[in-house]
């Protein structure tokens, strides 16, 4: 405090400071301090070059903090140096012009400690903040920022004027903003200060108001006279009866309560002739007959005597406790804590928004892998266990791309139809190999495909090693769209949800408006019908399957980008998968995506009441699932009528 | 005239000679009581086998006569592990902590006793108190009835779900498997009250022997799984023979046409899906003490869908193929897995069996499927057929 005083005193005697003296003559005035300066002395040193407004000032403090000052041993005389063949060259402080080299031995370095230097470089952070090249200055105010100082706020407040980048002024004087409400010493000023804030969801915002509103728990026998913030009952949730009674014993001198463990070890230092406190030692693994023993010692006075629940509500009778603020200021205090209200209901606000595109993007992964399931599963009834390994296979293809393609923009551009093409081969092949032989027997498709899926995986494993293999997405991907301090998604998230309405795009219209999908929709409802109509049943069955292992390759590539590709990429994705389409509704696209949307709207609506445990969040979501399945045995979106099979 | 039981099933008395027959060989050849061909370790693997065969026989009863698929019967196996493991964990922390506080001046307190086993069993998890579900694990006869208890529980309360609504097929098959992943994601949380992902483990010491060798504790495990297995193929024998029989396989052929004769399917399929999921928890209750640690990756879904593939692979619907399917498939798995099969040097590569064998179980298991849908146990029907 005293600090800005005097550094608003001086500012105002400036003309005269200017042709009092220069600069050597005023480190003359304090030679021993600068050339030895120590964290306690160097202070106001500081104020007093800093006061001075000497033009060579910032640069005397760079050199003094680099430790580039020398100090001519004879007189005490300050120089710069600059390294010659014959010794040092002596450059003048005040004119900066250079004088006579001589031998190195009649000069002395000043090596200012660690601690000298922060200083210096705090008092260098004024002259920093007016400073011409852009990045010294948004460096000045990330170390003003870095940490909060009463002592910044007049030079803060004196560069802000002169400030000529729009972006760096609002941050100027958001700090200036928040450095009035914690340390002004107006209080009508600082209530402004703090009532500016009502629209600052960052999380320095909300840290200056919690700061301002720090409170401290005490105990007094009367109210105090301070800034109370509340008043709290012993035994409470804010406090319990234990902590509040360890209050009273650090602070004022009651005494410790016993515990079991004290009262054993207690005991055991008594022991005397089989016995202690007069109980026989073989007696003693009962607590009543232990507690009975000790007090019996404490009669003794051997001994402290045991403090009973009655002697603590006693105490407590007697006691209050408070929580007042450190803040004395009642009005900023006030208007801190409304502000903070505010506050919190928009951040809570905010929050909701973020979990809800967190839901979103999970939702577009689960679409994304759960579609071609989809289509394979609910069009053509078949379970595919070796769907991930398709998954897998799609995000290995897209890594074996990036390891021919550097340029990642062209490798993604590369790998999504690639790795289409690949899965699709493998689901053709799967369906003639395999599957074709299968189809009235769905129980044992299932056991064949995951026959399948174990060979395919452990395949992968004895070819790319079971460590994890990167995916890397192009720089353009890289991160978040970030819309205010609490609501951010990262941009390949958007992506995928990009993606992922583009293939529904893309399904929709395949199913709905091409000859593919004609005949698809008329296999599925009735195939010897459709037969007899001259569509081949096994053509399309097959295009189907290649089709929907297609979309598995491609949301391999898509769930590659953000999670490490390793042999296990797709059976960690199965089950939700399955869970999506039964959820959705078997044999619909639209049900799909309402199954994605619910289990993944859940599942992070779980995680949000529960956020440390996203483990939690499954098994609950399983579990509902199952639930779900009673009422709505057919899913979400039930085909009716004859489409419904059975 | 009505046949007797074992007239009708001359497979039965067979299984059960060839059975008495193993026992008896394996007796005389272990190191405990007999000349010691075999060792501990290989003894400890063949009664683990022996149990993974009860649970196969559960499985194939299950799916193979009732048409049930269920993915889950794995977890119900898992948990009948859990529960004994429970009673072996706290008998045993129990022991060491009393002897460690014997030293002390001042007998302990019950209290203490108690805290000092939970912060034994439960430090690694950064707890120091028992969960609620071990507040029987004092007792050995409490959580042997939850051995049987839980699982059948588990098992009643999910079917009756699932049958009510008439979720049927593959739609089942994925919403048991979803189960089991519950389950697993469940213990696999350091809160869940069973050491997250640690699992139980010491279970190979069994509390009161501790003076015996392990190679006759795993005698005596032995013996008790092969009694465990004959007394379990006898009771589903005589299920699955009768008229109960016949409804079984009825609804597995065609459901709706049982329905419609007036029988109670969601009865029928209830009884039996809890019925095989007790003696999966039985099974599992002798399977952990051999292998000596249990922990949630045990009963991940992928392990009950390997138990559907052994029965597969011996062929389903009959119980002996059940048997002879996982006995052959885990053997054969251990003796792959183990480093036992020599590699192949094909010239350009080797192939060895440590890194291939999945991908040869799991292309011979899609072959088996498609090509030979009757399993190993085909070979044994014409056998079986005229016998009879």
């Amino acid at each position: 405090m005293i600090r800005i005083l005097t550094f608003a005193l001086a500012l105002l005697c400036l003309p005269v400071a200017l042709f009092a003296q220069d600069l050597q003559s005023l480190l003359q005035t304090h030679q021993k301090v600068v050339a030895k300066p120590s964290r306690k002395s160097v202070g106001p040193v500081l104020d007093a070059l800093v006061n001075s407004g000497l033009p060579q000032v910032p640069g005397f403090l760079e050199q003094w903090q680099g430790k580039a000052l020398y100090v001519r041993k004879e007189d005490g005389v300050f120089f710069y140096t600059s390294k010659g063949s014959e010794g040092l060259t002596l450059i003048d402080i005040s004119s900066g012009e250079t004088s006579a080299t001589v031998d190195a031995k009649t000069m002395k370095q000043v090596k200012p400690n660690g601690g000298v230097r922060k200083a210096i470089g705090a008092a260098l952070v004024q002259f920093q903040l007016s400073d011409p090249n852009i990045e010294r200055r948004r460096k000045a105010v990330e170390s003003i920022s870095q940490k909060l100082d009463a002592s910044q706020i007049a030079p803060l407040k004196a560069s802000v004027a002169g400030e000529k980048d729009a972006a760096l002024k609002l941050r100027k004087e958001r700090l200036t903003g928040y450095l009035t409400a914690r340390f002004g010493t107006d209080s009508a000023a600082r209530v402004a200060a703090i009532e500016a804030l009502n629209n600052d969801l960052s999380v320095q915002g909300r840290a200056v108001l919690s700061q301002i509103l720090e409170a401290e728990l005490v105990a007094a026998e009367t109210v105090p006279d301070a800034n109370l913030a509340e008043v709290v009952t012993p035994g409470s949730s804010a406090l319990s009866r234990e902590a509040a009674y360890e209050i009273l014993v650090t602070k004022h001198g009651f005494p410790p309560r016993v515990s079991d463990n004290d009262i054993r070890l207690a005991l055991e230092a008594n022991v005397e002739g089989g016995k202690a406190g007069g109980v026989p030692v073989v007696q003693l693994d009962d607590l009543q007959k232990r507690e009975l023993a000790y007090d019996t010692l404490a009669a003794r006075g051997l001994v402290q005597t045991r403090v009973s629940d009655a002697d603590l509500d006693r105490a407590f009778g007697e006691w209050g406790f408070y929580q007042t603020y450190l803040e004395d200021d009642t009005a900023v205090t006030a208007a801190a804590r409304e502000v903070q209200k505010t506050i919190q209901t928009k951040v809570s606000l905010n929050q909701a928004a973020d979990l809800g595109l967190d839901a979103i993007s999970l939702a577009s992964i689960y679409f994304l892998a759960a579609v071609g399931l989809a289509i394979t599963f609910g069009v053509m009834g078949v379970i595919n266990m070796a769907h991930g390994e398709f998954i897998m296979l799609g995000a290995y293809t897209g890594y074996v791309v990036q390891q021919f393609i550097t340029n990642y923009t062209l490798s993604l551009v590369v790998a999504l139809p690639l790795a289409f093409a690949v899965t699709f081969a493998a689901g053709v092949a799967m369906e003639r190999l395999v599957i074709r032989w299968l189809y009235n027997r769905p129980l044992e498709t299932l056991l064949a495909t995951f026959g399948i899926s174990v060979a395919l995986q452990q395949l992968a494993k004895n070819i790319f090693g079971t460590q994890a293999r990167p995916l890397t997405s192009p720089g353009w991907l890289d991160g978040a769209w970030i819309i205010n301090d609490v609501v951010q998604i990262s941009y390949i998230r958007i992506a995928i949800f990009v993606l992922a309405l583009l293939f529904l795009g893309l399904l929709l219209f395949i199913l709905n408006k091409t000859r593919l999908g004609l005949e698809v929709r008329a296999v599925t409802q009735n195939p010897r019908m459709a037969a007899s109509m001259g569509i081949n049943p096994d053509k399309i069955k097959m295009m189907t399957f290649g089709l929907g292992s297609g979309i598995a390759g491609i949301a391999g590539v898509a769930i590659g980008l953000f999670a490490k590709v390793t042999s296990e990429i797709g059976s960690d994705y199965i089950v939700q998968s399955f869970m999506t389409v039964v959820v959705g509704g078997v044999g619909n696209v639209w049900g799909t995506l309402a199954g994605a949307t619910m289990i993944g709207v859940f599942q992070k609506g779980v995680e949000w009441m529960n956020p440390s445990n996203t483990l939690a969040a499954q098994t609950y979501m399983i579990l509902f699932i199952i639930l779900f399945i009673q009422f709505r045995p057919k899913g979400i979106i039930a085909l009716k009528g004859r489409a419904a099979g059975d | 005239m009505q046949k007797s039981f074992i007239a009708q099933n001359p497979s039965v008395l067979w299984f059960l000679a060839c059975l008495g027959v193993f026992t008896l060989g394996v007796t005389i050849l272990s190191e405990a009581t007999g000349t010691g061909v075999i060792s501990t370790s290989f003894v400890k693997t063949l009664g683990k086998v022996l149990c993974l065969c009860l649970v196969a026989i559960a499985m194939d009863v299950v799916w193979g006569y009732c048409g049930i698929l269920s993915l889950g019967h794995f977890a119900f196996f898992g948990i009948g592990g859990y529960a004994v493991g429970m009673w072996l964990m706290y008998a045993r922390t129990e022991a060491i902590v009393i002897e460690n506080l014997a030293s002390r001046t001042i007998p302990p307190t019950p209290v203490e006793v108690n805290e000092a086993i939970a912060t034994q069993i439960f430090g690694v998890v950064g707890s120091s108190d028992f969960p609620l579900i071990w507040a029987f694990s004092h007792s050995l006869t409490l959580q042997m009835l939850l051995v049987v208890l839980v699982p059948g529980l588990l098992a009643l309360v999910f079917g009756w779900l699932a049958f009510r609504a008439r979720v049927t097929g593959v739609y089942l098959s994925i919403l048991t498997q979803a189960m089991t992943l519950a389950l697993a994601l469940y213990l696999f949380q350091n809160d869940s009250g069973l050491r997250g992902n640690n699992g139980l483990s010491g279970l190979q010491n069994i509390p009161g022997f501790e003076a015996v060798p392990q190679s006759v504790i795993s005698m005596g495990f032995f013996w008790a799984s092969a009694l465990a297995l004959a007394l379990g193929y006898v009771m589903f024998a005589r299920v699955l023979s009768g008229k109960m029989g016949s409804v079984i396989r009825a609804i597995r052929d065609d459901e709706p046409r049982v329905r419609f004769l007036g029988y109670h399917v969601e009865s029928y399929k209830l009884f039996i899906f809890t019925l095989t999921a007790v003696v999966a928890g039985i099974a599992g209750a002798l399977y952990y003490p051999q292998a000596g640690i249990i922990n949630p990756a045990e009963i991940v879904p992928i392990a009950s869908i390997y138990l559907a593939v052994w029965v597969a692979i011996g062929g389903r619907g009959r119980l002996y193929g059940a048997v002879i399917g996982t006995a052959f498939v885990s053997l054969l798995s251990s003796w792959f897995t183990g480093g036992g099969a020599p590699a192949v040097d094909l010239g350009f590569y080797t192939i060895q069996w440590t890194e291939w064998w999945l991908v040869l179980l799991g292309t011979s298991f899609v072959a088996v499927t498609l090509f030979f849908p009757g399993g190993i146990g085909r070979v044994f029907d014409k056998f079986a057929r005229k016998s009879s």
